[in-house]
């Protein structure tokens, strides 16, 4: 730490898991450089927007948050980066409210960039070094769980997806170096950890595949736990499956749908049929019951019939998600869905996606009731006004009166009543220990 | 302590035109050097047109051992970027990224197993590429098209393993969509099945194999539009 240093840092994340995990690593930079971590109205002399994408929505809270960040502190070096920043380079660079704009793959420098900004040099972003694993792992946070980035691009090209152009080429983490970065976040003190990047199913580093390196982290000695960022569902077989028995292995898995249509699907792009899906779903829930599935949906994807979206309706109540984040198709710009006839009117997107959310809260109450009467180990997230909230093994949101249990530790909680509606809806319980 | 840093491989590259191709007024094929690009049989790769934004994604046309890289194009009427490619020159630049990719088997099982390539229109590119990597493997082409001058490179295949299915003229093998000609197939149980075209005759293929009791992980799919 750098004690001259009387800077302040400003961050704000879009999108997903990994966007979080990068801006947690470039907090942990500019923390151990000195700087102070502020938030947007805390007169920052940098903000940094890590942006998203993803969809048409992304890019317009991406837009908003960058437009905010500049008008609220106009004297501050404004950086952006993230999936946005390739998509739309030239035209950010452009504004005059951007200072810098920073590809994904030179993001872990962003530190560098703001430091040479600040003693004087010209640096342009893109003389950056080109490192897409370059993060260091996560000392300060405000999440009690890390992610760990295993692996980062996509090399599927579904067809309605961004992402192979603005994360490159799948490319893995070499397995030592996951490792050591998995035991130094736990020496920092995290209690869990996060297995995530854009395609893990894909992770290949040599002849290690997902399950090997998986198997490789459970081994590490410690009491931890590991979770899985949402995963595509193809290429698992019955390893998989038996990695779950080990109890550091949390029991869910966000396992990406998209529709429940054979069709869809197959305009999707996607690599595996809704057969496939239900073997897999099947194959954890002979072994593991009450095993936590969720998914993402998209509704409206060009040609989306009412008999292809009904399938999908179908699925969800088949496969019985506990959530389904729902996304309205919506096009982006080089991909071939953009080239797909029958695109669907958003007055039909709407509706569709308000009936898959309505499904989604009715699935997320069953699942959620089924654990009343039982017990889970809730990992403690934060403590306010006596009430402790975290997620069970099973990423079931829990509250209970703390009493004198403290952030950052596991707790046997029996579930006893169900409460809170929608988005908010959690189970609340009683210490068991 | 620091982590571990290593280069991260720039995958990014310009290819000079070495030919076009024609083989019908709509189809014709893009030859580039296949310099040092490696690839596996059955694979794609991203193509771009030097200072045009868009790119596409194209099956490998050409085998492994070939000395050029090769791609399949049909000119779609009135569209964006393949009426441009079809403009180019020798010398005109294009930009490649890959190979990607799952589609194709490993070269112990091109040697040993048997094989049902079905294929509409262009999407015979990587059964070509496949076919021209492995001579001797054991396959049936089942290719459907419009019209018999579709039949891309039709020589290059032995008559007794390749299956012309053309719904618009009879001069095919078979008059008629490749479907039609499928429901009637009989196959070996160990038969592994590759579909690459649209996904209208692959969801269809699927249902076919489905139906004659074949499993899906014997199924493997490269879906173009």
């Amino acid at each position: 730490m750098n004690p001259t240093n009387t800077k302040k840092v400003a961050f704000k994340t879009l999108g997903c898991r990994l966007n979080q995990y990068e801006t947690d690593a470039l907090v942990t930079d500019f923390d151990n450089a000195g700087y102070q971590l502020v938030d947007f109205d805390g007169s920052p002399d940098v903000v940094v927007v890590n942006t998203c994408t993803v969809t048409n929505q992304s890019d317009q809270k991406s837009r908003t948050v960058i437009s905010q960040a500049a008008r609220k502190n106009k004297d501050a070096i404004v950086v952006v980066t993230g999936c946005m920043a390739n998509n739309f380079k030239e035209k950010l660079e452009s504004q005059e409210n951007i200072t810098f704009v920073v590809e994904n793959n030179r993001k872990s420098s962003v530190l560098a960039l703001v430091d040479a900004h600040f003693s004087g040099e010209i640096i342009h972003p893109n003389q950056l070094p080109q490192d897409v694993f370059r993060y260091e792992p996560v000392q300060k946070s405000l999440h009690t769980r890390s992610a760990v980035k295993v692996q980062d691009g996509c090399d599927n090209f579904c067809t309605f997806c961004i992402i192979p152009m603005v994360r490159g080429r799948a490319v893995s983490r070499p397995v030592e170096e996951v490792l050591e970065s998995v035991r130094k976040t736990l020496e920092n003190g995290f209690k869990e950890i996060v297995i995530t990047g854009v395609n893990i199913g894909r992770y290949e580093d040599g002849e290690a595949h997902f399950e090997d390196l998986l198997e490789k982290i459970l081994e590490i000695p410690g009491d931890f736990r590991v979770r899985i960022s949402s995963l595509e569902p193809d290429g698992f077989g019955d390893r998989f499956v038996e990695l779950f028995a080990n109890p550091k292995l949390m029991p869910h898995l966000h396992l990406c749908l998209q529709s429940g249509s054979e069709k869809t699907l197959l305009r999707m792009r996607r690599m595996y049929d809704v057969e496939q899906f239900r073997k897999t779903i099947n194959q954890f829930r002979s072994v593991f019951p009450d095993f936590n599935f969720t998914t993402d949906i998209i509704v409206g994807f060009p040609g989306e019939t009412e008999e292809e979206f009904q399938q999908t309706i179908d699925a969800v109540k088949e496969f019985n998600f506990s959530h389904v984040h729902t996304f309205k198709y919506s096009v982006r710009r080089g991909t071939r869905a953009e080239r797909l006839e029958n695109h669907i009117p958003e007055k039909v997107k709407n509706a569709r996606s308000l009936q898959i959310r309505e499904l989604s809260e009715e699935n997320k109450l069953n699942y959620f009731t089924s654990f009343i009467g039982q017990t889970q180990d809730v990992l403690i997230e934060k403590i306010s006004q006596g009430i402790a909230n975290g997620y069970g093994q099973n990423y079931v949101p829990v509250r209970f009166k703390a009493s004198k249990a403290e952030k950052n530790t596991v707790h046997s909680i029996r579930l006893t009543e169900i409460r809170g509606i929608g988005e908010n809806m959690y189970v609340f319980g009683e210490l068991n220990d | 302590m620091s982590l571990i840093k290593h280069d991260i491989k720039i995958d990014e590259s310009f290819y000079k035109v070495d030919e076009i191709r024609q083989l019908t007024d709509e189809t014709f094929s893009l030859k580039l050097p296949k310099a040092r690009f490696a690839f596996k049989a059955g694979q794609h790769i991203s193509l771009g047109i030097k200072g045009d934004y868009q790119s596409r994604e194209y099956s490998i046309y050409s085998g492994v051992n070939d000395n050029n890289l090769e791609v399949l194009v049909k000119e779609v009427e009135k569209g964006y970027f393949t009426p441009k490619l079809r403009k180019l020159k020798a010398g005109d630049l294009v930009e490649i990224h890959g190979p990607f990719g799952k589609f194709g088997m490993e070269p112990k099982d091109a040697e040993t197993g048997k094989f049902v390539f079905i294929a509409s229109g262009t999407g015979i590119a990587p059964f070509r590429s496949i076919f021209r990597t492995y001579p001797e493997i054991d396959y049936t082409l089942i290719h459907g098209v419009r019209y018999s001058t579709e039949a891309y490179d039709r020589n290059e295949y032995a008559s007794d393993r390749y299956v012309l299915c053309s719904s618009r003229d009879q001069k095919g093998t078979f008059q008629g969509r490749l479907t039609g000609y499928l429901k009637n197939c009989t196959f070996t149980p160990e038969t592994q099945f590759y579909l690459c075209g649209n996904s209208d005759m692959i969801f269809d293929a699927l249902e076919i194999l489905k139906d004659k009791g074949f499993e899906r992980d014997q199924i493997h799919c490269e879906v173009y539009f």
